[in-house]
């Protein structure tokens, strides 16, 4: 189910791999995250995902699971002190959108 | 004529270090004790040279050009890499690399799939190898490695079948082209299942988890093939459970053996299930 829309012409791909690979790139990222956007030739739907924190439609539209969980990280942070992280709270948040609240609540969280 | 030392093959999930006290006691147990058994078994063994065969993570190409199997031909080896150090929480490591081995190796499957590459670069290491060094003590062995990222998850993924096809041209080529008197290791490193960036990101697929560790210490490598196809771990986690195809690579190379269950912990809060195995070469 989770690769069935992955694109690997999405540069968004791309995008979370530098934004992993260059850390001064990473640091522009948190200061001025749209002027890093604008610098990438990104789709506006793309764009605009990021903005949102719309982790759904970017995997709709064709991000990579794997590189959908980092930059979850990338934007809430790389402290996974337990299985509820920040980051992987938002992802999931996202992706299960109106399903979110009932799925956490059947999974005691 | 080399010789394969030893077999193994364990999980490497993040949490295992990042957050391994966040595990219920007997859990954490059960993964000192598989690892601790891992380490005694490379000692033992008298390896010379670990292959250490893991899922690449996406950490080392873009997507749109992507390799299958990349060999590590690197002196030294070292890591973590930096993107992962705040979550990964193990101290900084460096390993002897082979790349003469790495190279005739490299050279024997190169044709085994599409984009089988080597690069005598430092790679950069996640988990796939910064656990299994720090939980298995793998610096302190003085053991030799040779790692060997694949691609678990970016499609079209070399399957269960590639897989074991690379292992077997793989455990021809170290019994055959290798000096005589090498002891050459395997480790495959990964798994079980998990789902990271899905939906399923917080789940286990115990069921499916116990399944393989049993199927496993059966041996028989053609119903594996047969029944755990990359879509079935897909179904068990998307993007994490494929990781089990690096322990084909290593089935591939030993061929159809029984093994010894090292241990198997399902913890929601490692986000993987944990299994560990070595494989009975008598």
């Amino acid at each position: 189910m989770a690769l069935e829309h992955f694109d690997p012409r999405l540069r968004a791909n791309d995008l979370v791999q530098e934004l992993k690979w260059d850390r001064e790139l990473r640091a522009r990222f948190e200061t001025s995250e749209k002027e890093v956007l604008d610098a990438y030739p990104l789709t506006p739907a793309e764009r605009t995902a990021i903005l949102d924190r719309d982790f759904r439609a970017l995997f709709e539209l064709g991000l990579h699971p794997y590189l959908l969980g980092q930059l979850a990280r990338l934007i809430y942070g790389t402290g996974e002190k337990a299985g509820t992280s920040g980051a992987a709270t938002a992802l999931i948040r996202s992706l299960l959108g109106d399903q979110y609240e009932a799925y956490m609540a059947e999974r005691g969280e | 004529m080399a010789e394969i030392s030893v077999a193994i093959a364990a999980s490497h999930a993040p949490g295992l270090t990042g957050w391994f006290d966040k595990a219920p006691e007997a859990d954490r147990k059960t993964v000192l004790a598989a690892y601790a058994e891992i380490h005694e078994a490379i000692v033992r063994s008298r390896t010379d040279v670990l292959l250490v065969i893991a899922n690449d993570h996406i950490a080392n190409g873009f997507v749109s050009d992507y390799n299958d199997f990349t060999f590590g031909l690197a002196d030294r080896h070292t890591g973590p890499d930096e993107w992962f150090k705040p979550w990964l929480r193990v101290p900084d490591y460096e390993l002897p690399g082979s790349p003469d081995v790495g190279e005739v190796l490299y050279e024997s499957v190169k044709d085994c799939a599409p984009r089988v590459r080597a690069t005598r670069e430092n790679l950069r290491y996640d988990d796939n190898l910064s656990v299994p060094t720090t939980m298995a003590g793998l610096v302190s062995t003085g053991v030799a490695v040779v790692p060997v990222l694949q691609n678990c998850t970016v499609p079209p993924v070399p399957d269960e079948k590639v897989c074991y096809r690379l292992g077997e041209t793989l455990g021809e080529a170290i019994r055959t082209r290798l000096p005589a008197g090498l002891r050459v290791g395997l480790f495959g490193s990964g798994g079980l299942s998990h789902e990271p960036g899905g939906p399923r990101y917080l789940e286990i697929d115990e069921k499916f988890d116990r399944w393989w560790m049993d199927l496993l210490v059966e041996g028989d490598h053609e119903k594996i093939r047969t029944d755990v196809t990359f879509e079935r771990m897909e179904e068990a986690g998307s993007g994490g459970t494929s990781e089990l195809l690096s322990w084909l690579v290593v089935m591939g190379a030993i061929g159809p053996r029984p093994c010894k269950a090292l241990g198997y912990a399902a913890v929601d809060q490692w986000r993987c299930g944990f299994g560990a195995v070595r494989w009975d070469l008598s």
